[in-house]
């Protein structure tokens, strides 16, 4: 069909992938199943991140508050109504998060560019410096949850909403939805002479992302035990889902999970390896995939003119 | 009242230093059309040069502001013509990305020279002060916004009246025509954000002398760069320094009626506030 | 207060002192083809925007179909049926030809109740239309200029106008291409769409309008059929300035 629907190819591989991740539980080890947990859950950031930054061309730097509300309506749940059910922690944090977004939206998406960056950047800092204001929810110490029985119910519940979340990009993209969209990050102007109501749009696309990013967060909650402002609203949450997106092909269905994938085995290694400047090693990592994939893997496998083209694109963006 | 004058006094003292913190994100981000989310890091490399001066060579901070400038204008003016180059002209995203992973490599490489735990730099006048009426000022911060005056207004002088400073200035109105005039542009995109880097290292200097160190020291100021430059107006030095003075103010009455846990949420508040009701800033101009 | 198909009510349009419009007022007939003329300045692209919505006017209104334009938000104009081509010409680059035409088809005024795939069969019969067809998969950023321009129209089309608006369509287009845009605009006013045409190019205008409107210094210096306004005195001047006017009365009196 065009521009907006990606490589087939790379999408049933990812799929296979996908499919392949369901099974991990079998292996019954710990080790593996957090990882794969970590995987689905960074992957379902990814797509959440991808809808609005993606597909919409907004990039946000504070995807992370929805994750943290998703994280705090779990906790709430557990430690106010002694609730551990998931899929009921999920459904709670999808709508609080979609309040959130309408609510933060409509002012917020006016700004463009840099501003709207910094100012979601802010939203996320500003909202963990409140929360951990805020007693009701554990204040700075946090609030725990106690995890249900059967452990890998959380990994099953993460794939479910990982799958979920690839499941309603691929659908967005191929329709008239994923149209508005990217028709806003094309050229929001002309978007508007034909018809596209860019705030109502981007609104919802916000919302779509601040759902995908809660229901990760409601899960997490449950799985990790504890949270508290720190784990809830963490850095690492905010950024690796997008250098993650980066990495496998923005604005892509299949893109999220591949750069999830190559990017938690990155981690993992360095963690394993060099556990003292692993951080460091992922500041490197993240500059290179910077400098030489400007548009992700996916893109490569898709770009005209071969390896030429390639390069002719590093010295678009030089002075 | 006397609280009210002593929070005013306390808000323009640090304001100073957010002056000279948010120039130099403005001069990168008025001419490049870069965020440099390693700010941060810069400031805290300046930081850490005074206190490394310091306690090696008994070097007063004040006298290291000037070496600070220049280490951290060679080290900015590499990595903008050798790393950040390449990518200077893409898409927000990417520059963006860019210089967090710097900030990332930087913080963590400070983390594993000097460790993580709590420096501080103590000279003999540190905690002297002198009153006026029921307002206390101590003598560093007076003399750190003096020094941080001082620096904004060499900024003006030089972005006015040297030819550089015009050579930059027409490149930011419009880098193929300052091209066509002969302007190197990529020497002075590295110049820029080699200042822009020399400027922050400045600030990392007045920052140590009255705020303890750590390799994460310099992160918080990144978001507050960015709302000095949205109040002040972008793309001019009076801007950044309004902004910085005005913003030190608002931060000072801030921490005493809402509650110092909550910094960032008033600098998110002022942003929004700001964007909001006057975009373009105290002093900046309309765009068409 | 007029019963009109489309009403241009003593339109003005102030940037601080400068008068881009000062008290224009026309109708346009339904089925026409209406040329919107004048020297460069003369706030014909100002008017193009206060008709499409762009602008709201400082005073005075623009009817459609009994509804003021300014009264409804910029992506609601063409639910009420006028579209319109831009100078500058910006299509999705990173879509295809077809897509960009779809996107119109999909949020235009018949858009609410097409399909997606209902939507890309709409855009194949418009680019036919065009003359885009043999290109409709290809990014649209790869087109030639003649060729942004028909996307360009075809992108307006797909909105299901009853009014287009044409802004300078036939800038940067040769002897033959203007010919082929000419046979374009006359199948497209055949089809039932009224248009209003910005253009510099007398030949241009001259063979394909219906009716004439010149615009000189933001106010309306004549309207009619095309020949009488080409000949009317006032309008040479507007041009080619007093003196040149002057020296053709005297060189006809003299001869």
């Amino acid at each position: 069909m065009g521009g907006i629907t990606g490589n087939v190819t790379a999408l049933r591989v990812t799929v296979t992938i996908l499919v392949l991740l369901a099974f991990v539980p079998l292996l019954h080890s710990g080790y593996y199943e957090n990882l794969g947990r970590g995987v689905l859950m960074f992957a379902t950031l990814s797509f959440g991140w991808n809808i609005l930054g993606g597909y919409t061309g907004y990039v946000s730097f504070g995807n992370v508050v929805f994750f943290g509300i998703g994280t705090y309506t779990s906790a709430a749940l557990w430690q106010h109504w002694h609730q551990q059910s998931i899929p009921l922690a999920i459904v709670c944090a999808m709508v609080v998060a979609v309040v959130f977004a309408i609510v933060l939206g409509t002012p917020i998406l006016r700004l463009r560019g840099h501003y709207f960056a910094i100012a979601t950047l802010g939203i996320a800092l500003a909202t963990e410096e409140i929360v951990a204001n805020i007693d009701w929810l554990g204040a700075g110490s946090g609030q725990a949850i106690r995890p249900l029985e059967a452990f890998s119910s959380y990994y099953v519940a993460m794939w479910i909403v990982c799958a979920a979340s690839m499941l309603a990009t691929y659908l967005i993209t191929h329709s008239k939805l994923g149209y508005a969209f990217v028709a806003i990050r094309e050229n929001e102007e002309a978007a508007a002479v034909l018809g596209v109501n860019a705030t109502r749009y981007k609104v919802i696309a916000w919302a779509i992302s601040a759902a995908m990013a809660a229901a990760a967060g409601a899960v997490f909650a449950g799985a990790n035990g504890f949270i508290d402002p720190p784990t809830a609203f963490a850095t690492d949450d905010n950024v690796f889902p997008i250098v993650m997106a980066l990495l496998g092909g923005v604005g892509t269905v299949a893109g999220p999970l591949i750069g999830a994938l190559i990017l938690t085995a990155i981690n993992e290694t360095l963690w394993s390896h060099f556990p003292q400047i692993h951080t460091l090693f992922f500041g490197a990592v993240i500059v290179l995939v910077v400098l030489f994939l400007p548009r992700g893997l996916l893109w490569l496998l898709n770009v005209r003119g071969g390896w030429r083209g390639v390069v002719a694109t590093f010295g678009a963006y030089r002075v | 009242m006397e609280l009210f004058a002593q929070d005013l006094v306390n808000g323009i003292l640090a304001g100073g230093i957010f002056a000279v913190v948010a120039l130099g994100f403005s001069l990168v981000w008025g001419i490049m059309n870069i965020i440099n989310l390693a700010h941060g890091a810069f400031i805290m490399m300046g930081a850490y040069t005074s206190y490394v001066l310091f306690s090696t060579w008994h070097l007063d901070p004040f006298l290291s502001i000037p070496l600070a400038f220049v280490v951290l204008y060679v080290f900015g003016y590499c990595i903008q013509r050798f790393v950040i180059n390449y990518v200077v002209r893409a898409p927000l995203l990417t520059p963006f990305l860019l210089t967090f992973g710097l900030s990332l490599l930087i913080v963590n490489m400070a983390l594993f020279v000097f460790h993580g735990d709590t420096k501080g730099i103590t000279t003999q006048y540190s905690g002297s002060s002198f009153s006026i009426g029921p307002v206390t000022v101590a003598w560093t911060k007076l003399w750190t916004l003096v020094v941080a005056l001082a620096i904004t207004a060499v900024m003006q002088a030089f972005l006015t009246a040297s030819r550089t400073g015009r050579a930059i200035r027409a490149m930011a109105l419009d880098i193929d025509a300052a091209q066509l005039c002969g302007v190197r542009v990529s020497h002075l995109y590295a110049v820029v954000f080699g200042l822009g880097a020399g400027l922050a290292g400045a600030a990392g200097v007045l920052i140590s002398l009255s705020y303890s160190l750590q390799p994460s020291m310099g992160d918080p100021f990144v978001i507050t760069a960015f709302v000095c430059c949205v109040l002040g107006g972008l793309g001019t030095v009076q801007g950044a320094l309004v902004g910085g003075l005005v913003y030190g103010v608002l931060e000072a009455f801030g921490s005493q009626y809402i509650g110092t846990g909550l910094q960032d949420a008033v600098a998110l508040v002022v942003l929004l506030l700001v964007l909001i009701v006057r975009p373009r800033g105290i002093l900046g101009k309309a765009t068409a | 207060m007029s019963d009109g198909f489309l009403s241009i009510e003593n339109v003005a349009m102030y940037f601080g002192g400068l008068r881009a419009l000062d008290d224009v007022s026309f109708e346009v007939e339904r089925g026409a083809v209406l040329g919107l003329i004048g020297p460069n300045g003369s706030g014909k692209t100002t008017l193009m925007n206060v008709v499409s919505g762009v602008l709201k006017p400082t005073y005075g209104n623009v009817r459609f179909g009994g509804k003021r334009i300014a009264d409804v938000p910029t992506y609601a104009v063409c639910r009420l049926g006028i579209a319109r081509t831009f100078q500058v010409v910006k299509p999705f680059a990173n879509l295809s030809v077809r897509e960009n035409v779809a996107v119109g088809a999909m949020y235009g005024r018949n858009g609410g109740s097409r399909s997606a795939r209902a939507s890309f069969d709409h855009a194949q019969e418009l680019l036919e239309i065009v003359g885009l067809a043999r290109v409709a998969d290809r990014f649209a950023s790869e087109l030639t200029v003649p060729d942004r321009k028909r996307l360009e129209v075809a992108k307006a089309l797909a909105l299901d106008p009853e009014v287009l608006l044409l802004d300078e369509v036939m800038a940067g287009l040769n002897a033959t291409e203007v010919d082929e845009a000419l046979e374009l605009l006359r199948t497209i006013n055949r089809r039932g769409t009224t248009l209003i045409v910005v253009e510099h190019l007398m030949k241009a205008i001259v063979s394909i309008s219906t009716a004439i409107v010149v615009l000189a210094e933001g106010k309306k210096i004549a309207e009619g059929a095309p020949a009488e306004v080409l000949a009317s005195p006032r309008v040479i001047e507007a041009y080619l300035g007093a003196r040149y006017v002057k020296r053709q009365r005297q060189r006809e009196a003299g001869a």
